[in-house]
C-alpha cells in the first residue's frame, strides 16, 4: 500500500470516528464504520478516476454522503442498549456462577459420599451408586462454565450450553453406569454395553456442537 | 452533472421500494447500490447515502433483506445485502399499489372539474 493510500485511510477513519465520537461502542457500530469505509474508499477511487485529486476526492465524498445524523442518533441509542445490557450480562454471570458452584459442591458431594460408603464396608454397587452426584454436578458445572461472560469472550447461548451440559453428562453417565454394572452383574462385557450406548450418544453431540461452534472472541 | 433532478419530497415514499427493485436483481452493496439508482435514474436522481444506510437498517430489522459480509481481502471486506421472500413480497405490493396511485395523482394533479362532473 502506497504512502498516499495510507494517508488517505487514515483520512476516512478520523472521519467516521469524528462523526461517530461519544457514541457507546457497539457490534452494530463496528460493522457499519467498516461499512461506510468501503464504500467511502470505492468511491472516492470513483472520484480520482475521474481527475480529482486526494483532496477534492475526498472533500466530494464526504459532501454526497449526505446528512449522517440519523444514523449517529440510532447508533447513540443502540450503544446504551448494549450499556444496558452488560447489567443484564452481569446477572447472568452470577446465574452462571450458581451453576458453577452447586456444580462443584455436587460432584465433591459425591466424591465424600462415597468415601464415606466405601469405609463403612458397603457394597460396591452402594459406593459407586453415589456417582450419581458426581455425573449431575459436571453437567451443572459445564452449563455454567460455558454460560459465562469472561473479558476474552462472549457467554455462550443458553440453548447451546445447556446441549453440551447433556452431551457432558451423557458422557459421565455412560461411565457411571458401567461401573455400577460391572459391581452388580459383574462382567464387563454388561459393563461396556452399557457404557456405550450413553458414552457414544454424549461424545456425538459434543462433535456435533463443537464442530457447529461460532467464534465468541471479543474483539 | 446534473441537469434536472427530482425533488427529494417527491421520492421519499418510494426510497424502499427503489432499493427492493435493486436488490431483487442481484445482492449488492452499499456503494454499488447507490451507483445502480443513479444509472437507473439516468443522472436525474441521486439517492444520499445517508440515506440509504438508513433505509438498509430498517429493511434488515422489517426482514425484507438480510445482509452478509463479502470475502474481499484488498482494503476492507463489502457488506452485501440481499432481498428475502418477504421483501419480495412486499415489493411486488408497493409496486401495485403505485400502479394504483399514479392513475389517480395523475387526474387529481391535473384533471378538470368539468370532466367529471354531469
Amino acid at each position: 500500500m502506497s504512502r498516499d493510500e495510507k494517508e488517505l485511510d487514515q483520512k476516512i477513519k478520523a472521519y467516521f470516528d469524528n462523526l461517530f465520537s461519544g457514541v457507546g461502542a457497539s457490534q452494530q457500530l463496528f460493522e457499519l464504520k467498516e461499512e461506510l469505509t468501503i464504500n467511502m474508499k470505492e468511491k472516492i477511487a470513483d472520484y480520482r478516476a475521474r481527475g480529482m485529486n486526494d483532496e477534492q476526492a475526498f472533500r466530494e465524498a464526504v459532501i454526497s454522503m449526505g446528512d449522517l445524523n440519523g444514523l449517529v442518533d440510532d447508533m447513540r441509542k443502540l450503544g446504551q442498549d448494549t450499556a444496558r445490557m452488560s447489567i443484564y450480562s452481569s446477572m447472568d454471570n452470577r446465574i452462571s456462577a450458581g451453576f458453577i458452584v452447586v456444580g462443584v459442591l455436587l460432584a465433591l458431594f459425591g466424591i465424600f459420599v462415597m468415601a464415606m460408603t466405601y469405609y463403612m464396608r458397603e457394597e460396591g454397587v452402594a459406593v459407586a451408586g453415589n456417582g450419581i452426584f458426581m455425573v449431575a454436578g459436571g453437567m451443572l458445572f459445564t452449563y455454567g462454565l460455558l454460560t459465562r461472560e469472561t473479558a476474552r469472550k462472549y457467554a455462550m447461548n443458553k440453548v447451546r450450553a445447556a446441549l453440551y451440559g447433556l452431551s457432558i453428562g451423557s458422557i459421565l453417565f455412560g461411565m457411571f453406569s458401567a461401573v455400577v454394572t460391572h459391581f452388580s452383574v459383574g462382567e464387563t462385557y454388561v459393563s461396556i454395553a452399557s457404557l456405550m450406548v450413553f458414552f457414544l450418544g454424549g461424545v456425538g453431540l459434543f462433535l456435533l456442537l463443537a464442530l457447529t461452534e461460532s467464534d465468541r472472541r471479543k474483539q | 452533472m446534473m441537469s434536472a433532478t427530482i425533488s427529494t419530497d417527491l421520492i421519499r415514499g418510494h426510497t424502499d421500494t427503489i432499493i427492493l427493485n435493486i436488490l431483487r436483481q442481484g445482492d449488492s452493496y452499499g456503494y454499488e447500490i447507490y451507483k445502480r439508482i443513479l444509472q437507473l435514474s439516468g443522472n436525474r436522481y441521486e439517492l444520499k447515502e445517508a440515506t440509504l444506510y438508513t433505509a438498509f437498517r430498517r429493511l434488515e430489522k422489517d426482514g425484507d433483506i438480510v445482509s452478509y459480509w463479502g470475502d474481499e481481502t484488498q482494503g476492507g471486506r463489502r457488506k452485501y445485502y440481499r432481498i428475502t421472500g418477504q421483501g419480495r413480497k412486499h415489493y411486488e405490493r408497493n409496486v401495485k399499489d403505485w400502479d394504483f396511485a399514479k392513475n389517480i395523482l395523475e387526474t387529481l394533479i391535473k384533471g378538470g372539474i368539468e370532466d367529471v362532473q354531469g
